[in-house]
């Protein structure tokens, strides 16, 4: 590529296709923002690929010029870790909802987070379920009430930023779509951080949860002094409020992509014609377990 | 008279050597010349409950495990009471001095052997013992121990005191049922120069699956599919490919098909459970058209069923499992050989149609020990999938085109961008809900594998290709067909075996034009509805007669020659 290519604008990552979300949510902010700090970052979009399950702000990756996978409701995660270890060069971006990432996918969650993917998992969070219209979610509030909950909900939230801490996530941060500096700051960090980064974004349903004017009186930023590699201070801040702009915690360790360039690296080559002959029924000793 | 094959069983508790001694008999036959297929059954407990090791060895080319036992080896008298039934008339026991008893009738053919006392007197422990049974196992069949002795030697290269008791073990054992000695004499192997490898099925799907070239594994442990991901993970990174051990099977084909988006030829491997679980995701696939290839080593269900049992209860499930309609290619190995060739196939499939492949075998083809000629490495093809760079200008990643087959762009590829998804879509891979274009997609996505069932694919015959009495069943029974229909020619009948390698989409004209003249179909399955008999009639639409059985053996080709003279009569 010529170095001399001017910087991608964030319209240049802008696909001709319109947003299907509605008037006001808050998915249009976390996408302004993911087109700005793409732009910073001056991706490649063919080597860039977004990576999403089902929902609303999982229609995300039509919306942008990169390659992109829209998989299953809950799935992104491990289809976004095949696509990471299959060609280690390429930025990757997983995007979904807090109902595809901690209800159906949660199982996922933990496994991305503990092996370090390197991937950008960003979650648009707005305690609901939008696209089935309204009922409650994982980050739901207890006693909330919900289509399926008409006596309020009987069940406790799950603090998604202690998860992903405890989860060994090597990146933890929070946003909100209602301020699109600091969520384009954490995304360029997050993206530019090799390893598991998960971005909790406030996104809020304008329709069936609005809590964008209450969310945008509680939010503060994490305190400057906070240390991002201090992890039980991380813990500390994560289970104290939910509330904190800003980065939680930083990590920095091996990806697994890297672990698995150096296991190939250090694996003697070998070939399917060598592998066969130790299969030879007069020469082989290859029954029972493999032989190193 | 020395006899051109035995069937030789060992059976005892699980852990006390009964495996390690099948694993020992059936790599020395190997070494000597012979040809030899195993079936082993095993308990699903780690520890203890009852297993056999069955091993047939010949001179001749061998496809089956054979039935009437010739020797019957017992390590406890579980051992007796469970397989004494299984004896050809003329057949003959070792069992263990202190840990059986046998009863009157059959003294006359069984001898003791000192499995426990030889093994502490020589080796100082219980361990040696194996070598002691496999020692007296060579006694009867007047097989020359040596081929053992280099094995152990090779094992035990640093620890000559083992070898050196092993071995010792090994001519005690011949040494014992010493009037039994040469009963069972087996003739000798026929010199061949071609090669020949010793490998399970799995092994063997392992290895086509590297020859295919096989670059990203995802897999969850399950029996009986587990060791493919283990030999994959010790070997695959010596090619430049990895293995993940996953989550979940979800986690396993999901990060399959992200692999394959990103361009690697890419697979994982289960068993029933496993592709449950897998189900909306090869929907996905199809509808996506993401290339990916699914093992499914079949197992007993429903449910954990019989984990460690053999069965061909997934047929259905690989052929329709997922909601809605969604394209796929089931083909089934018929053999240790062909689940090397059939996995190739494939992966190549898979590529060019942009496609879910799921092969299938069962428990009792994974775990079969078979000497097979080599594959021969220079007739393995690799196709690959047609990309944006094969297309001038944009391309429009699900094309309509004459063949169905649509550019796929792979990340890194200038003009190839899409976002690959399982909502329908249009051309360019945009949601979109017309009638139309859904009517246009489905035919798309459907008759581009009309190749398959119109000549490309390889399915396998024997005997009579336009017989009065068809057999017609798929994958790992085609061994016991395969000698059922010989015994049946030799009978002076009309009889042939057809065994459809793809099922899916299934070669509906070929079963036709083989069946045409045929007064008796018989399918032989292992499962209990009768699942390939089903398809059969509904794809063809002729009567057929459904020998399905379910009790987690798989057939003998005496089993199966008796079906077909029962149909005579």
């Amino acid at each position: 590529m010529s170095t001399a290519a001017p910087q991608r604008k964030p319209k240049d990552y802008k696909s001709d296709l319109k947003p299907i979300w509605c008037p006001g949510c808050g998915d249009f902010g976390v996408l302004a923002s993911l087109y700005r700090a793409f732009a910073e970052l001056d991706l490649d979009p063919l080597n860039t690929v977004v990576v999403s399950g089902i929902g609303c702000s999982s229609r995300l990756p039509g919306f942008v010029t990169t390659y992109g996978v829209h998989t299953l409701h809950g799935r992104p995660l491990p289809v976004a870790m095949g696509v990471k270890l299959a060609n280690p060069e390429l930025t990757v971006i997983a995007v979904g909802g807090d109902g595809d990432g901690f209800a159906i996918g949660a199982g996922h969650f933990p496994h991305a987070a503990r092996r370090n993917i390197d991937v950008t998992y960003l979650v648009m969070d707005n305690e609901i379920y939008g696209l089935t219209k309204g009922q409650v979610s994982p980050t739901s509030l207890t006693d909330q009430k919900a289509p399926t909950t008409p006596w309020g909900n009987l069940e406790t939230p799950l603090n998604t930023l202690a998860f992903a801490i405890a989860s060994n996530a090597s990146f933890v941060a929070r946003g909100a779509s209602f301020n699109t500096k600091t969520l384009t700051e954490l995304l360029v960090q997050a993206i530019e951080h090799k390893g598991f980064s998960y971005i909790d974004a406030l996104s809020p349903c304008v329709i069936f949860n609005n809590n964008q004017e209450s969310w945008k009186e509680r939010v503060t930023d994490v305190e400057p002094d906070h240390n991002p590699a201090d992890r039980v201070a991380a813990f500390d801040l994560a289970l104290r409020g939910g509330f904190k702009l800003g980065i939680l915690y930083r990590d920095l360790r091996p990806t697994l992509d890297e672990k698995y360039a150096a296991l190939v690296e250090r694996t003697p080559d070998s070939d399917i014609a060598t592998m066969m002959d130790s299969f030879s029924a007069r020469k082989g000793m290859a029954i029972g377990k493999p032989t190193a | 008279m020395a006899r051109e094959s035995v069937v030789i069983r060992l059976a005892g508790e699980s852990g006390e050597g009964v495996i390690s001694s099948g694993d020992i008999l059936t790599q020395a036959a190997a070494r000597g010349g012979y040809w030899t297929q195993t079936f082993r059954t095993y308990p699903a407990e780690i520890r203890g409950g009852p297993c056999m090791y069955q091993v047939r060895m010949g001179q001749n080319r061998i496809y089956s495990h054979g039935r009437e036992v010739d020797l019957l080896v017992c390590f406890n008298q579980e051992a007796w009471d469970l397989h004494w039934h299984s004896l050809a008339p003329d057949g003959v026991i070792l069992y263990d001095d202190t840990a059986v008893e046998i009863p009157a009738e059959f003294q006359d053919r069984a001898r003791p052997v000192r499995m426990e006392k030889l093994a502490k007197e020589i080796g100082g422990s219980s361990r040696a013992k194996n070598m002691v049974a496999v020692g007296s196992v060579c006694g009867v069949i007047a097989f020359d121990t040596t081929p053992i002795e280099e094995l152990v030697i090779g094992r035990y290269a640093h620890k000559a005191g083992v070898a050196d008791a092993n071995i010792a073990a090994l001519q005690a054992g011949k040494n014992e049922a010493a009037d039994l000695m040469n009963s069972k004499e087996i003739t000798h192997p026929i010199e061949v120069e071609e090669d020949r490898v010793l490998m399970s099925g799995n092994q063997a799907i392992a290895l086509g699956a590297v020859a295919a070239g096989l670059s990203y594994f995802g897999g969850y442990p399950i029996t009986p599919a587990s060791d493919i991901l283990e030999w994959l993970s010790a070997k695959l990174p010596a090619t430049g490919g990895i293995t993940v051990q996953c989550e979940d099977e979800i986690a396993s084909l999901a990060s399959v098909i992200g692999a394959s988006y990103a361009g690697a030829k890419a697979a994982t491997a289960t068993s029933g459970p496993g592709l449950s679980l897998m189900s909306e995701l090869i929907g996905y696939a199809g509808m996506a058209e993401i290339p990916c290839v699914i093992i499914d080593a079949q197992r007993g269900g429903p449910s954990t069923g019989l984990p460690t049992k053999t069965e061909q209860s997934d047929l259905q499930q690989a052929l329709y499992g997922s909601h809605g309609e969604a394209p796929r290619v089931v083909i089934a190995p018929v053999s240790v050989e062909d689940c090397f060739w059939a996995t190739v196939d494939a992966f190549n499939y898979a590529e060019r149609f942009q496609v879910p492949v799921i092969a299938l075998t069962d428990q009792g083809l994974a775990t079969r020990m078979a000497v097979i000629n080599k594959p021969d490495l220079s007739k393995v093809e690799q196709w690959q999938r047609k990309t944006a760079k094969d297309v001038e200008g944009q391309a429009k990643r699900y094309e309509l085109t004459d063949d169905g087959i649509s550019p796929m762009g792979l990340p890194g590829e200038p003009n190839g961008q899409y976002v690959a998804t399982g909502i329908e879509h249009d051309e360019y891979g945009h949601p979109t809900y017309t009638p139309e274009m859904h009517v246009a997609m489905q035919e798309k996505r459907w008759h581009k594998l009309d190749p398959l069932a119109n000549g490309l694919a390889r399915h396998e015959y024997h005997g009579q290709e336009q017989p009065d009495i068809a057999v017609i069943g798929f994958g790992s029974t085609y061994g016991a067909a395969r000698e059922a229909v010989d015994m049946a020619l030799a009978d002076g009948l009309s009889v042939g075996a057809f065994y459809p390698r793809v099922l899916a989409p299934f070669p509906v004209e070929t079963v036709r034009e083989f069946t045409a003249s045929a007064s008796r179909v018989i399918v032989p399955e292992v499962n209990f509805t009768g699942q390939l008999a089903r398809l059969v009639r509904g794809e063809v639409g002729i009567s057929v007669d459904s020998r399905a059985k379910c009790d987690g053996l798989p057939f003998t080709a005496e089993d199966i020659h008796e079906m077909i003279t029962e149909v005579v009569r």
